[in-house]
């Protein structure tokens, strides 16, 4: 008798969050609870993947920033992820000196170059693709992505250029993968507690007036050029974030982190999960990781694969994921729009609440 | 530093060659967009395809007939004439469906094109670069020798040039293409049929720029990448010459391709930095291309 | 006593060959209401765009309270306290109807750019006022893009009004309108301009609204300005009749 009374309770507490923030609420709690419990698993490899999974799915979600809630699609954004693990990867470098090893607080200081690196990559790049949108900020946004990455790339001297740079054995009470592993789950929560805050702040609707109607916004007193290049450097400081926590877990950083097979990474995860859903791109990370794991199992052919499936969603979902499970649900309870919150990131979808 | 005459020369050709290469693709690449308002990502993957396969079928042919270069013409032709079919196939099973959709859903169709086109690639030619070596023998000109072939190439690249012109401008089929670039609906509501244009014009373009894939076969070895690169400055002569404009696209393939061939006498990895200049100073003063149309956002 | 709130003078606008409009002279004063009518192809929407700095103009000044907006971009206009409703409805469309007037009113209240605030916090009342005022408050949670024709009208005039104008330029605000619509719409207008005092100029090609609304009439013909005055001496006006005759009945 009591448990169906908790089980009500629970039941009730998804509903009420589902009510007030939309299908992310419960996915996100979902998603929680199975990331906090991962490591139960057997064997190393699910933790692995797990770190995959966080680290690219914070990347996706700092990608979504400009493409689900700006309405601008960028094509470059690895340029921003490859340019944090860099940072970190140089700085961990010149701190290990000739010994090979690392002390906490340096690792830590480490890490947090990324963001400013990161940051200073995104405002030179965004300072010219704000002036465009569309099609031109996606040429731009990839064309300066391969600029970044031709320069890492050719500068042998100081990034190593085509070797990387290699040997990043964090300290160790990080070498093991499940301290690693929840040491990224945390960073990975607060980053994305920091988007969700950004997301349901003044500015978070500034940039969904931007997404549907630049011209208006600006009509209405505000600078869209501003507006955009903050977002900008924003969604590329949390793409460092991302990038600095992935060179210590590979053990090394290489200049494929920032080209444009990389960019399309959050593209996919963010089609995938859904953009109109704040939890889309993280959900659409599972779904990626998972698959490009288990697929590569089998065959070389990757690239085709997920580019089948990239065309049939394009195609037949372009909402993703949540916006197939979210109709669903609107399907079932015939739901009126409610005055839950205010308003509605949407993507190749109805408006549905976040 | 250019001391001689002669290096310079050779640069300009090549320069010259090189421009017209990018020429072929880029217009392709300018009249989808100009016409249809799609930006095709996978362009230069195309393009590529239709390099291995003329490759394939020169190899083909001279295994045959004997070793002779003239074999490379049939073989473009025949290469050319596949491409064409696969882009009018791919522009109505495909690209038709994404033409009321949102631009970053359009993107990310020909993105994923370009993950098919080039796994497609690995998957039948494997990962070797191809080359083909036309028996050619060096003319001297200015104390210095030049591959006479490059000269084959501006011809071509000026034919072309002027055959499109003339058939945008001298036929009733390109001068309908041309007014569709300026206003769809009007076309349409004249009572012709959109449909087919459109698949024609992707068609189009997609043939062109398999044209150049196979002129260009002898004079630089094709592989997997090439068309990443590629892309990128098909987009820089796209930018600056200005979308679905066939005078801005030669006039832009002009200045990108000299750009490149004399940066490697000056500054040998400069040159894609100075492109960027270029674009950036013309996506300031002039968005819209130094003869395009203004911009549809 | 009533200061002059915009000062034209001298105004050129070239699209190519075309001279849209020609030394455009033109005063308001605060607390107009008054209408810019013309045919198509006057350029009455090319004044707008300029004035709300959608072009730039060739020549001329132009001079809002006091401060020379010649040439300013779009937003800084908009933030000097210029709002425009358009034609065509211009708004938020997978925003909700309320969200429309509030992201308008945060805007307004210069916490654009606020990372650290609560959206859920700012702006509430005075949106709910101002949907109120334009008869939204029950379609306050439908998203835009599912309003009726009229609806967006309305919703566009509420994110006009948002901005918190001293002059409020309305592009054909009763177009596509009922007329009961109609009657509702510049009921409000005149609501707004008598009570707060709020500087009105509209275009029209409903000359019901514009004799029954308008306190001064400019005709435009071809970029520039073929007489002015109250409506009734517009509406006697030989020259005025010519131009207008086959356009309207």
């Amino acid at each position: 008798m009591t448990s169906s009374f908790n089980k009500n309770k629970y039941k009730g507490l998804i509903t009420d969050l589902y009510h007030r923030v939309g299908l992310s609420g419960p996915v996100a709690v979902v998603l929680g609870l199975c990331f906090l419990l991962l490591p139960l698993l057997p064997g190393e490899f699910p933790v692995i993947v797990g770190v995959e999974i966080l680290i690219l799915g914070l990347f996706a979600m700092s990608f979504n920033l400009i493409y689900g809630y700006m309405g601008q699609i960028s094509f470059g954004h690895a340029a921003y992820f490859g340019l944090g693990a860099y940072g970190t990867a140089l700085l961990f470098r010149a701190f290990q000196g000739g010994t090979g090893e690392i002390g906490y607080f340096d690792f830590f200081l480490s890490l947090l170059v990324a963001i400013p690196v990161s940051a200073v990559g995104a405002l030179l790049v965004g300072f010219f693709c704000v002036r465009l949108t569309g099609v031109y900020f996606a040429i731009f946004s990839l064309a300066f992505g391969e600029l970044i990455f031709y320069v890492v790339f050719s500068w042998y001297s100081f990034t190593g250029g085509d070797n990387g740079v290699q040997g990043l054995l964090p300290p160790p009470f990080f070498q093991n993968t499940v301290n690693y592993y929840y040491f990224t789950l945390t960073i990975v929560a607060v980053a994305i507690a920091l988007l969700w805050r950004i997301t349901r702040s003044p500015f978070g609707y500034t940039l969904r007036m931007l997404r549907d109607n630049q011209q208006r916004a600006s009509f209405l007193g505000i600078n869209v050029r501003m507006c955009m290049l903050m977002n900008f450097v924003i969604a590329g400081s949390f793409a460092g974030v991302a990038g600095a926590l992935w060179g210590p877990f590979q053990r090394s950083v290489s200049p494929g982190l920032l080209g444009w097979v990389e960019s399309g990474l959050p593209v996919f995860m963010t089609l995938i999960g859904g953009a109109g859903f704040f939890a889309g791109p993280m959900v659409g990370s599972v779904v990626y990781t998972i698959l490009s794991s288990y697929v590569t199992m089998f065959t070389v052919y990757w690239p085709l694969t997920i580019g089948f499936i990239i065309l049939i969603l394009v195609l037949f979902v372009p909402g993703g994921l949540l916006f197939l499970i979210d109709s669903r649900i609107v399907n079932l309870r015939n739901r009126r729009q409610s005055d839950k919150d205010l308003g509605s990131v949407s993507y190749g979808g109805q408006g549905e609440n976040q | 530093m250019p001391a001689d005459f002669g290096s310079v020369l050779i640069q300009l050709l090549s320069g010259l060659s090189r421009a017209m290469m990018l020429f072929l693709v880029s217009c392709g690449l300018s009249l989808i967009f100009g016409v249809m308002n799609i930006l095709n990502f996978a362009h230069a993957t195309l393009w590529l395809v239709a390099g291995y396969l003329t490759y394939t079928l020169f190899q083909f042919f001279t295994a045959i007939f004997g070793d002779s270069g003239l074999l490379l013409i049939p073989a473009i032709i025949l290469a050319t004439g596949a491409m064409f079919a696969l882009g009018w196939v791919l522009e109505r099973v495909l690209i038709r469906r994404m033409y009321a959709r949102e631009v970053p859903e359009q993107l990310l169709l020909t993105f994923a094109l370009i993950l098919i086109f080039s796994d497609s690639i690995k998957l039948i030619w494997g990962v070797e670069n191809r080359r083909i070596f036309l028996p050619i023998e060096p003319i001297e000109m200015l104390d210095s020798y030049v591959n006479p072939y490059i000269f084959v190439i501006i011809a071509v690249g000026c034919g072309v040039a002027a055959g499109l012109w003339w058939f945008l401008h001298r036929t009733r089929y390109g001068k309908i293409v041309r007014a569709a670039v300026y206003n769809r609906d009007m076309v349409s509501a004249l009572g012709i049929r959109i449909s087919t244009i459109f698949a024609g014009v992707f068609a189009l373009g997609v043939g062109t720029a398999a044209l150049s894939a196979g002129v260009f076969l002898p004079i630089m070895p094709i592989g997997l990448g090439i068309d990443m690169d590629l892309i990128i400055q098909c987009f820089a002569v796209v930018v600056i010459g200005g979308f679905g404009s066939i005078l801005g696209t030669f006039v832009a393939s002009l200045i990108v391709g000299v750009v490149y061939a004399f940066s490697i006498l000056i500054w040998p990895n400069g040159a894609l930095a100075i492109i960027f200049l270029i674009l950036v100073v013309v996506v300031i003063w002039r968005p819209w291309g130094l003869f395009g149309t203004e911009m549809r956002y | 006593m009533t200061r002059k709130l915009l000062e034209v003078t001298g105004l050129n606008k070239h699209f190519g060959g075309l001279h849209a409009v020609k030394d455009l002279n033109f005063d308001l004063f605060e607390g107009d209401k008054s209408a810019i009518i013309g045919p198509n192809g006057a350029g009455k929407t090319t004044v707008f765009n300029l004035l709300t700095g959608y072009h730039r103009v060739d020549s001329g000044r132009i001079i809002f309270d006091e401060t020379d907006i010649t040439n300013w971009p779009s937003h800084e206009i908009a933030k000097a306290g210029i709002s425009r409703a358009f034609q065509i409805s211009n708004i938020f469309l997978t925003l909700s109807v309320f969200e429309n007037v509030r992201s308008a009113v945060q805007a307004q209240m210069g916490k654009a750019f606020d990372i650290f605030g609560r959206a859920d916090r700012i702006g509430i009342k005075e949106a709910d006022n101002i949907l109120d005022l334009c008869g939204l408050a029950v379609k306050r949670t439908v998203m835009a893009g599912e309003l009726s024709q009229g609806d967006k009208k309305k919703l566009e005039l509420a994110i006009a009004l948002a901005g918190k104008p001293n002059l409020l330029l309305l592009d054909e605000p009763t177009a596509g309108m009922s007329l009961e619509e109609t009657r509702e719409t510049m009921a409000l207008v005149d609501h707004l301009n008598e009570e707060f005092n709020l500087t009105t100029l509209f275009t029209e090609h409903d000359m019901t609204v514009v004799f029954n609304h308008a306190r001064k009439v400019t005709v435009l013909h071809r970029g520039e300005i073929i007489v002015e005055g109250a409506p009734d001496e517009v509406r006697m006006n030989k020259t005025a009749q010519r131009i207008y005759l086959g356009e309207h009945k």
